[in-house]
């Protein structure tokens, strides 16, 4: 056993506080830091040692696809009525990236298609990276989409990745208007209880132009993150209106977050004309079941679902011909 | 094989499968908190220095997928670190019950500080994350933890 020594205990006390202190502070110091510097240091971890815990959600994701599609092979040889049961959720996510893939289309590039990871760790709620990034011209600011609408916006971007914010985050705000052009506001996140009753707040809204359920809410332009058009959601019901000048309306949103595992990301580069994305969401186009009319955007019943690709009428065309700000 | 080299081990591998299971999987909140019971199994044997280091290494890996609070896990478990450290100076104990009751305040702790200091727009209302979001993900983590230390052997004393 060591002999007692008071002097060696007292110094290795010292030494103990100071390294605590230091730690302390350099922690407290990255609370501090400017963001720009934040973003280095995460996205520097995010691409080295915890790269494989995102490559491990990117693999597993990618097995599970492999899977299903094993799985439905087999059930191919058991019998025919299985395999049309278990072709659902394939069916589903083809569904998904052929709809996406058609508004790749009507846009003309100027989007890149991308992978959805959800981080899961404390503090990344309503985050979510995509596994492309500066290499595949993909910007800080450059909005994500799904053929539905606006899924959120790109806040960081790696070579390779980039981790991109939904409308679920506390920061969300879009300038916003209706799809007649006729009223706008700004969209913004009001948080429920928990996570699943936040919802969408179109706030702003002149007090003498009331707006009816169902009609359609896309951005409007102002600004420089969001092009104009691009779908946000519905009109759901009035949450409040301040005595003769002000109301706000709950949204319904277009695109359920959580749900987005594949999405595009407007590049603002290649597309023929980005600072308008009107001709992607037109009124008498038919996403998920949801039809843009006259008047905006309603639920259409089962079997009532139109084929997209089928030109629009004049009518539905000119529901979105109003261009004049207030 | 030494108690003590199993504990290491393990309280080494409980962060890999705490980002194993909360980023690989992407189980989120369905996942315990074994940062933070790793964290507070290691400042056990740790001096504070040391312990504070961990806790510190521990919060920025944590910290690389969160925006809005950037360094407030790094901080919280800092701190973890050494109050962790510094309990085994205030508290002497093997049992179960200690285990159970130290990883569950521990986890609590960490929940409740994160909560605070990351601000209203992250955590919500405070009042609920500290009477049932922590409370809740506390038990669970130290219910996890203390099974998995049990079974691999790392908890216990030593054969003498």
């Amino acid at each position: 056993m060591p002999p007692y020594d008071p002097e060696k205990i007292s110094s290795q006390r010292r030494v103990d506080a100071l390294v605590t202190l230091a730690f302390l502070g350099l922690s407290g110091l990255l609370l501090l830091l400017p963001p720009p510097v934040q973003h280095q240091i995460s996205s520097g971890l995010r691409g080295s040692v915890l790269a494989p815990f995102i490559w491990t959600q990117e693999a597993l994701r990618e097995v599970r696809i492999r899977a299903g599609e094993v799985e439905v092979l087999q059930v191919q040889l058991d019998s025919v009525v299985a395999t049309v049961s278990s072709q659902r959720t394939l069916e589903e996510e083809n569904r998904r990236l052929r709809s996406l893939l058609e508004l790749t289309e009507r846009a003309g590039g100027g989007f890149v298609s991308a992978s959805v990871v959800r981080p899961g760790t404390r503090g990344s709620e309503s985050m979510f990276l995509l596994d492309v990034g500066v290499d595949d011209g993909v910007r800080v600011n450059h909005p994500v989409v799904t053929a539905e609408g606006l899924v959120g916006v790109v806040r960081e971007v790696g070579r390779r990745t980039a981790l991109a914010m939904d409308w679920t985050h506390p920061d969300f705000r879009v300038s916003a208007m209706t799809v007649d052009g006729e009223v706008y506001g700004i969209v913004e996140i009001r948080r429920g209880a928990f996570r699943e009753e936040d919802r969408l707040l179109l706030n702003g809204v002149p007090y003498h132009t009331p707006l009816e359920s169902g009609v359609g809410i896309v951005t409007s332009g102002r600004g420089a993150v969001y092009p104009r058009g691009i779908l946000i959601g519905t009109v759901s019901e009035l949450a409040e209106s301040e005595a003769g000048w002000r109301r706000s309306y709950w949204v319904r949103p277009a695109v359920r977050t959580q749900s987005a595992t594949h999405v595009l990301v407007l590049t603002h580069e290649e597309g023929p004309d980005v600072e308008s994305l009107e001709t992607l969401w037109l009124p008498g186009f038919v996403f998920e079941g949801l039809e843009i009319g006259e008047t905006g955007i309603g639920e259409l019943e089962a079997g009532e679902l139109e084929d997209p690709n089928a030109p629009s009428g004049d009518e539905s065309t000119d529901a979105t011909g109003g261009e004049s700000d207030p | 094989m030494s108690r003590g080299f199993i504990l290491w081990g393990v309280a080494l591998l409980l962060p890999i499968l705490h980002f194993l299971l909360h980023v690989g999987f992407g189980l989120g909140a369905r996942a315990p908190d074994l940062l933070t019971v790793g964290l507070l199994v290691l400042a056990r044997e740790l001096r504070v220095g040391a312990a504070a280091g961990v806790g510190f290494v521990f919060g920025l890996l944590e910290d690389a997928f969160s925006i809005l609070a950037f360094g407030a896990n790094a901080v919280v478990l800092t701190v973890i670190g050494v109050l962790g450290a510094r309990s085994r100076d205030l508290f002497m104990g093997d049992s179960l019950v200690f285990l159970a009751s130290y990883l569950a305040l521990g986890t609590w702790l960490r929940f409740a500080l994160h909560g605070m200091l990351a601000g209203e727009e992250v955590r919500g209302e405070l009042s609920r994350l500290l009477v049932v979001e922590a409370p809740l993900a506390a038990v669970y983590a130290s219910g996890v933890g203390v099974a998995v230390l049990l079974l691999t052997g790392a908890w216990g004393r030593d054969p003498r």
